[in-house]
């Protein structure tokens, strides 16, 4: 157990492409497959876990730190479905402060206390917030955490381009031992061209699809019941 | 890679806030910062200016808010305003300012937005004076401007023989008090009354009503001149900029500049210089026994900002027949200033003709020492810069040491000596 190596991942892409959907998915399949799993929101919404938690928010690190002096990380894990251990990192109210600085602290505190050792994790999976607008936002893919990152795109242009931009940012710290890019989870790809757009992409920015995901009725009627879809529809495609 | 600075010779913007804040009458700063920028800044402003001290809530007992991850995360406008709160209600103050450091307006904290929410009226102002906005020099505008537009009583009808005066930055000239004495002195000379804001007995009266003056006196190129654009727009008031005068020269220049804007007769700016000159060849006539017997003429290395260099450089030049070979600016002057500074350096009547170097770097000034007169390799007959003298500051200590020559510290830092009321001596 003791030098077992935690896989740690992130997730980055353009606000509203599915990240938490798609994240929430993957928590909820592999703590089913019997993996010891934790996400971690990383957006002041701190809505990344909703759909693990029966659609309910639950008390995020920042909440917590600005009431007391200190936290301790396990007061602010919660158990979702199937065991995921459920984290936000929350953030400041809009327009004040530094969410990007949030960012940092809580995911800070959590590789002081050394919580993922404790609790044994297999996985820890970063949701971070859209655009990758200050260092605080990029924590999560800098040295000494997530090792690999994937991002979700649709074929709309501005999902591309944000994956594009998100490039850039996985580039700089990945050569300076940083998280290195696993691929591209294309979302919401049900026409053929949409395919081909993708496929476009990830050859001209020599990466990778990793899985191609087709808008789904199923999923907006799993998350209208506040569940991942591995929960609500655990038979479907 | 971008230039660094190596041995500055300023603090940040808000540390030049921070020391024009404390040189007003009754006027009290509360920094909106994290709790090293108060602690290094009074130090910076103690340990160079003359030793300032602390004064009434100057030094370690600035009002700080001393952000800490906590505020920075989540916003720090709430301990801002308790801290503005505790301080009206525990020091005394006519004035209270904040000015705030580069953490909370990085993070976007509006320090204007609150001191506005507790409508203080004229005796609550803010700010934004982060450190990346420039240099002492650039805090010291930042203030004079903000409290030209927003303390200083609009639609005044002039006072025909009324005159104000900046542009000597406390602090970064650590004989800013003497200095505005004896300028204020000048000014009087020719018929006006002036306010210098800083200076001895003025009070924040002097600064409430100084749109009445018909004239605003900027005694620097560069530094007080933004203020200056400000107080102008606002009031519609007009400035002259003026060299900072030091010797005979230099205050002939300056009486004759000042008087000719203010339309003085010929006769009585050439009576006023008359006298001044009486007053001061009166004292300096006493080393010229000394001068000739014991042969006191020096080279000199001026080593400092624009405003001291350009004035001691024609004091030695021209007043006390010292030859200054170089002459090395450490500000951190714009490309087209640094024209409009090296004609300053030009028209000597003595003739000499200094070298000028531009050099950020405090450090680099041996190196152009060195460039300029040629070492001695050996050579049996060789022309050798000495006896020399080396005026600047008290990072220049080394440096005279190095070339055997005898040093001065007159300008900012000024580590070695105690200034209480003094103007620049040689």
């Amino acid at each position: 157990m003791a030098n077992k190596k935690i896989k740690q991942i992130a997730i980055y892409g353009k606000g509203g492409i599915g990240k938490s959907t798609t994240t929430s998915n993957i928590s909820a399949a592999l703590a089913k497959q019997g993996f010891k799993v934790m996400q971690f929101g990383c957006d002041p919404k701190s809505d990344s876990t909703n759909t693990l938690r029966g659609g309910k928010y639950i008390p995020t690190v920042l909440d917590t730190l600005r009431e007391k002096t200190s936290v301790n990380a396990n007061d602010v894990i919660h158990e979702g479905f199937g065991g995921v251990y459920c984290v936000e990192a929350g953030g400041p109210a809009p327009g004040v402060g530094c969410a990007g600085r949030g960012i940092i602290t809580a995911v800070q505190l959590f590789k002081q206390q050394r919580v993922f050792e404790e609790l044994d994790l297999d996985f820890v999976i970063y949701d971070v917030l859209g655009d990758v607008v200050c260092g605080g936002f990029a924590v999560p893919i800098r040295e000494g955490i997530a090792e690999h990152v994937f991002t979700v795109s649709s074929a709309d242009f501005m999902a591309i381009y944000a994956a594009n931009n998100l490039f850039r940012g996985i580039h700089k710290y990945s050569n300076a031992g940083g998280a290195l890019l696993g691929g591209v989870i294309a979302n919401s790809i049900n026409a053929p061209y949409a395919r081909e757009i993708i496929d476009d992409f990830v050859k001209q920015t020599k990466t990778q699809v990793v899985e191609y995901v087709p808008r789904s009725v199923t999923v907006t009627q799993s998350e209208l019941q506040g569940k991942t879809t591995i929960e609500a529809a655990p038979n479907s495609e | 890679m971008g230039k660094f600075v190596d041995r500055p010779k300023y603090i940040c913007a808000m540390g030049g806030a921070v020391a024009t804040l404390n040189a007003l009458p009754g006027v009290v700063p509360i920094l909106h910062a994290a709790a090293g920028c108060g602690f290094n800044i009074s130090n910076a402003i103690n340990g160079g200016g003359g030793y300032v001290g602390s004064g009434y809530c100057g030094g370690q007992s600035l009002p700080s808010s001393n952000v800490f991850e906590r505020e920075i995360v989540f916003g720090g406008e709430g301990r801002l305003k308790q801290q503005i709160l505790s301080t009206m209600e525990i020091v005394e103050a006519d004035i209270y300012f904040v000015i705030t450091g580069c953490m909370v307006e990085m993070i976007g904290d509006d320090a204007e937005s609150v001191v506005k929410s507790l409508d203080k009226g004229k005796r609550l102002f803010a700010a934004d004076t982060g450190g990346f906005r420039g240099n002492s020099y650039k805090g010291y505008d930042i203030v004079l401007s903000k409290l030209f537009t927003e303390y200083v009583e609009a639609n005044h009808k002039k006072d025909e023989r009324l005159v104000n005066l900046w542009g000597v930055v406390p602090v970064q000239d650590v004989y800013w008090k003497g200095n505005l004495r004896v300028l204020k002195r000048l000014v009087e000379g020719l018929g006006y009354k002036v306010n210098t804001f800083f200076g001895e007995d003025e009070t924040l009266e002097n600064l409430k009503n100084s749109s009445k003056a018909v004239l605003n006196i900027v005694v620097s190129d560069t530094y007080g001149v933004d203020a200056a654009k400000t107080f102008k727009e606002v009031h519609g008031t007009d400035y002259i900029t003026v060299d900072f005068p030091i010797g005979d020269h230099g205050t002939t220049r300056f009486i004759e500049k000042v008087g000719t804007a203010l339309g003085v007769s010929g006769e009585l700016i050439n009576e006023l210089i008359e006298k001044e000159r009486r007053r001061y060849y009166g004292y300096l006539e006493r080393v010229v026994d000394a001068y000739s017997d014991f042969d006191l003429q020096r080279y000199a290395v001026v080593v400092g900002d624009v405003n001291y260099t350009q004035g001691i450089t024609r004091f030695l030049a021209d007043d006390l027949g010292w030859l200054p070979e170089l002459v090395v600016i450490n500000d951190l002057i714009k490309e087209e200033q640094k024209e409009i500074v090296a004609r300053k350096f030009t028209d000597y009547e003595s003739g000499i003709k200094p070298e000028l170097v531009f050099d950020t770097d405090a450090s680099g000034v041996l190196k152009h020492i060195n460039r300029h007169w040629e070492e001695n390799r050996g050579s049996r007959y060789y022309n050798s810069m000495t006896p020399a003298f080396v005026i600047g500051s008290s990072i220049e200590k080394e440096t005279a040491q190095k070339i055997n020559a005898q040093h001065l510290s007159v300008m900012y830092p000024v580590s070695n000596r105690v200034v209480l009321d003094s103007i620049c001596r040689i």
